[in-house]
């Protein structure tokens, strides 16, 4: 017997995000879910569920395995497929399954934006002075959903080095009206008596409600706690990631230090390093709660939406571990 | 450099050059003037005081002393040249000797954590440096000003392996550290200090993590007008203290933003507060302010009281 040959078009999707033509953790994960759609419409294969089955394995681990340190990539992969898992009956039926799971992951994924917007923002009280760091979708649309109750009355924004994402975050509030006030990142403990919340996204959500975010953030939520200002995180369902279950660590990239400091000015320092890590990790402690789609959580209930989400797919990583999770291999006969 | 520039990088005197530019100010205008012109120089140091360095404690210890000084003896022009080469010799020895006691918490191999480049800060690494006792530094960048970088450069000079990162990097990197060491700019009579702004937040990141905290501060950067229960009104820039002109003309009209200067870390967070004195707890001070006034609280001359019996004597 010879295996259906995974169709060009979903070829090109996985090798677009693997060289990162597909960028953004939203667009990554729907990026994925559109290939195993198109991938669930092309086969070509006989009418045994099994070969089909099969087939939508292999194209699952050449899309994880693009890009294996993400975690909203595996998670698309992760969701359809345990749809594909649930269902049963002939390889049509398999076919529409999939196809149902990867429009829904689509649609709520554009969708969960919005909803955490309308979810965030009943929890910001009235004449609220809030703090982001960084710039987040997810968090952005909490706040200007509460200006647009009324709630706001101003919006301090960190300037986020070395990148200056705060200032994409000005703008974007900025445009809705929301007053802002930009601040450098070593002002959060000074500013941080006049604030009255603190909302922020989300790069990762471990099992155990751990925040991987922009660097920095941790320090915000460390002055925030002291100062007993509430820390809410605004993330989608996609950024919670399985892998931490089996206590994988989540990798922290340290960026080029030309981010920090001219190439010149490194050169002309031989005993000075310049350390770039992109990202750090707020514990839970410091969390009131996130803000998903679904609903708000404490962040030690985060296992409760990978369970929701995932829950299928963690019983595979715990069989082999995420990057090493074959699909194909997980089939039973 | 440009491209440091363009992100706000920017050289500020510390709170001691600060003193120093005072003293060769009046130096230079009694070498040439006479006791009208000090009096005339006076007033305008102390506007610039209050406009430009409110709570540079150290700067307004000075001019009270040279006030009292002018008020007590009959002026001589040599006599007063003196006694300002004395305060400079003073105030010089004083932050050496602030940086050899805080030399002596600092073991071999210790992983030490700062920020900003105050000069007593920059003499610590120094001395550090003559022992030959290694040490590895984690150099936040301090913006608004970026001066941590000149600190970076000078410690890359004294050969210590040096790593610079971010403000928003400090929690991060302080588990990887032994102990964090802060100057400032003036320290209060509870012991609360204030300090670059970051350093609050670097004094919280290094509690949590069980990181101990120092602040080199020689007795001149204590303030008595806290004892009067004087707040010390912390300054702040606006966006020009953190871009060029040319990038903030990239963004929208209506950009705002506040940079502030100092920040205060209160004195839970410090282990000690190495001075000329010796090392001792940050809620120690008012021992120590009796040491120095010989009385507590001590009798301080308010500067505008101190203008006044200048122009009295000098100028009516």
């Amino acid at each position: 017997m010879i295996d259906m040959e995974i169709p060009q078009e979903v070829i090109k999707i996985a090798e677009d995000i693997k060289t990162m033509r597909i960028r953004g953790a939203g667009r990554i994960a729907r990026a994925a879910a559109k290939a195993l759609k198109i991938a669930a419409q092309k086969y070509e294969g006989s009418n045994d569920p099994m070969e089909f089955r099969r087939y939508m394995a292999r194209v699952a681990d050449l899309l994880i395995s693009t890009r294996p340190t993400a975690v909203s990539l595996p998670n698309a992969v992760y969701y359809v497929m345990y749809h594909l898992e649930k269902a049963e009956g002939s390889v049509e039926e398999l076919r529409e399954a999939v196809i149902r799971a990867a429009d829904t992951f689509i649609a709520e994924s554009l969708e969960a934006v919005k909803k955490i917007g309308r979810i965030g923002a009943k929890r910001i009280k009235d004449d609220a002075v809030v703090l982001t760091h960084c710039h987040s979708t997810a968090a952005v649309s909490v706040i200007v959903e509460a200006y647009r109750m009324g709630k706001i009355r101003r919006v301090y924004s960190t300037e986020t080095r070395p990148f200056f994402q705060g200032r994409i975050t000005f703008r974007h509030l900025t445009r809705e009206g929301v007053p802002v006030t930009q601040i450098p990142d070593s002002a959060v403990r000074y500013i941080m008596h006049e604030v009255d919340q603190v909302v922020v996204g989300a790069d990762t959500v471990t099992s155990n409600g751990a925040v991987v975010n922009k660097i920095g953030t941790s320090q915000v939520a460390l002055a925030a706690h002291e100062a007993r200002v509430r820390v809410f995180v605004a993330a989608e369902t996609y950024k919670f990631s399985p892998a931490t279950v089996i206590g994988e660590l989540v990798p922290i990239e340290f960026r080029d230090p030309t981010e920090i400091v001219p190439a010149e000015w490194i050169a002309k320092h031989p005993n000075v390093k310049v350390l770039n890590p992109s990202f750090d990790v707020t514990p839970p402690e410091y969390i009131d709660a996130i803000i998903t789609e679904l609903g708000v959580i404490p962040p030690q209930s985060a296992i409760l939406i990978l369970l929701e989400r995932f829950g299928w797919a963690l019983e595979k990583i715990k069989q082999g571990g995420i990057g090493r999770i074959r699909f194909e291999e997980t089939l039973e006969e | 450099m440009e491209e440091l520039v363009k992100n706000g990088y920017s050289r500020r005197e510390s709170g001691t050059e600060y003193m120093f530019l005072i003293l060769e100010r009046f130096k230079a205008v009694a070498q040439k003037g006479d006791p009208e012109d000090i009096v005339e120089a006076y007033k305008g140091i102390v506007d610039e005081l209050k406009e430009r360095r409110p709570v540079n404690a150290g700067a307004w210890n000075l001019v009270r002393e040279i006030g009292k000084y002018l008020i007590e003896k009959d002026y001589d022009r040599d006599s007063f040249i003196e006694f300002i080469e004395e305060l400079r010799r003073k105030t010089d020895e004083a932050c050496w000797e602030a940086a050899r006691v805080a030399s002596h918490r600092v073991m071999k191999d210790d992983v030490i954590i700062t920020l900003s480049r105050g000069v007593c800060l920059r003499r610590f690494f120094k001395i550090l440096a003559d022992n030959r006792k290694k040490v590895k530094v984690y150099v936040m960048e301090s913006r608004p000003g970026m001066e941590g970088l000149d600190l970076a450069d000078y410690l890359d000079k004294l050969g210590f392996e040096t790593y610079l990162i971010v403000d928003s990097a400090a929690r991060f990197f302080v588990k990887n550290c032994t102990k964090a060491f802060i100057s400032a700019e003036a320290v209060a009579v509870n012991g609360a200090v204030v300090g670059k702004v970051g350093s609050s937040l670097l004094s919280l990141a290094s509690n949590e993590a069980r990181v101990r905290v120092y602040v080199i501060a020689p007795l001149y950067k204590f303030s008595p007008e806290t004892i009067y229960g004087e707040l010390l009104k912390l300054p702040e820039g606006d966006w020009t203290l953190l871009m060029s002109p040319d990038v903030r003309a990239t963004l929208p009209e209506n950009y705002r933003a506040r940079a502030p200067i100092y920040d205060v870390t209160p004195p839970q967070y410090i282990d000690g507060i190495a001075t000329d004195a010796g090392l001792f707890a940050p809620q120690a001070v008012p021992v120590i302010l009796k040491q120095i006034y010989g009385s507590f609280p001590p009798r301080i001359l308010r500067v505008d009281e101190i203008i006044e019996s200048l122009e009295k004597k000098y100028l009516w």
